[in-house]
């Protein structure tokens, strides 16, 4: 019921704070929940993967992530420095079919603050939600240690509810990942994210 | 709500995350703050969904009982008598226990509003989500035609998850009680079992 009621939230607050207003709320609810979570460390990318895939991580309280492992990012001594990551669902839709059958149309707040992102921050938002969880993932990445080494998340791509993609041009610069590799994901996938050692060397990073 | 593969019950990230929207609105608005949000936010979802009307009160509490109505959208309800409904799990446990598991015990402010609230209001909120499922129910109530006639909601009890149970004073409890058609033992062996105990009645 609080996850419909969100958009009602986001209504009032639009009115008080303003678009930009609930964009910096989100990333701080972003920072804090993170913060909450605390650290975690692997002893390398295979420990890492497995506990991603059996959702022990805190990237798993999202839902269920599936680690590519067949993409790997590597670093310029060819080294494996990250590796793709991929959800099959928004963590928002269930909670836009929920408004649809509870509601019957979704909030224009959501719209509101997407494009209030997507303008100003980062052009990656179909929903609202993305705003958060953006900014959520990118603090526990910081949070978790691989052999030691920190991690960054960048987001790649985003899937919405009513089929519209999103491909971030800035972020698949960084990891050196084709578009056409991503669009093709955007396929069976709905949220698509790298995660790379803090500060690698990227192999053809452009 | 309509079967469906993706459909759930409740998204409890979504909640986990709304709950820290909370607690830092609360950073910012403070406690009493805090509360217009959320009576704001449950008026504005009720407001949102569309009206009901039924012929008699029977039709009624059965749309009630088969998840058809505004009030059972968001809950299973249960009629034990004509006027007195039962939820059988709180529709914030899901995100509760996920909050627990995942981010730790749950920040003070939701207990603060929910004093704030019993203060204020009405003593029935042992937590933040209290204030939005009692404030939501009377403003669902309100969108429901039974016959000519409005309709009425008010808690009797509320039971967290962790056991913790809100209830009126004495003899505002026992008005509630008479008018709901059970007794204060049937309301003890109710909370046993289920997380919720409230009135509807004609307006």
């Amino acid at each position: 019921m609080i996850d419909v009621a969100l958009a009602s939230l986001i209504e009032d607050m639009i009115e008080k704070a303003g678009a930009d207003g609930v964009v910096e709320f989100w990333q701080r609810v972003g920072d804090n929940l993170a913060n909450r979570i605390g650290k975690e460390a692997y002893l390398g990318w295979t420990s890492f993967n497995v506990a991603v895939r059996e959702g022990r991580t805190a990237f798993s309280i999202e839902g269920d992530v599936t680690p590519l492992t067949d993409m790997a990012i590597t670093d310029v001594d060819g080294d494996v420095v990250g590796y793709l990551y991929a959800m099959r669902q928004c963590c928002y839709v269930p909670t836009i079919f929920r408004t649809r059958f509870a509601v019957g149309r979704i909030s224009p707040a959501d719209k509101a603050v997407t494009a209030e992102y997507n303008e100003n921050v980062h052009n990656i938002a179909v929903c609202n939600f993305c705003v958060f969880h953006e900014r959520f993932r990118e603090e526990i990445a910081k949070n978790v240690t691989v052999s030691g080494n920190p991690l960054a998340c960048y987001l790649l791509a985003t899937r919405g509810w009513s089929g519209e993609t999103k491909i971030s041009s800035k972020n698949v610069v960084q990891v050196n990942i084709n578009d056409d590799h991503v669009r093709a994901l955007l396929r069976n996938y709905e949220c698509v994210y790298a995660l790379v050692l803090r500060g690698a060397r990227i192999k053809g990073e452009r | 709500m309509p079967a469906d593969a993706r459909m759930q019950e409740s998204n409890p990230f979504v909640e986990i995350a709304t709950h820290l929207f909370f607690e830092d609105l609360a950073g910012k608005v403070g406690v009493a703050g805090l509360n217009n949000y959320l009576v704001s936010l449950a008026k504005n979802l009720a407001a949102a969904m569309p009206a009901e009307e039924y012929a008699s009160w029977s039709e009624f509490v059965n749309a009630l009982r088969e998840g058809q109505s505004i009030l059972s959208t968001f809950e299973e309800v249960r009629p034990v008598t004509d006027r007195c409904m039962v939820t059988l799990r709180s529709p914030f446990e899901r995100g509760w226990r996920e909050y627990a598991k995942r981010v730790g015990s749950f920040a003070p402010v939701h207990r603060e509003v929910a004093a704030y609230y019993n203060d204020k209001v009405r003593p029935t909120a042992v937590t933040s989500v209290h204030i939005v499922l009692h404030t939501f129910r009377e403003a669902a109530a309100s969108r429901v035609r039974v016959g000519e006639g409005a309709v009425r909601y008010e808690p009797v009890a509320s039971a967290w998850v962790d056991g913790e149970v809100q209830l009126p004073d004495g003899p505002k409890l026992e008005s509630l009680l008479k008018r709901a058609g059970i007794s204060r033992t049937r309301l003890g062996m109710l909370l046993r079992n289920h997380s919720d105990v409230w009135l509807l009645e004609p307006a």
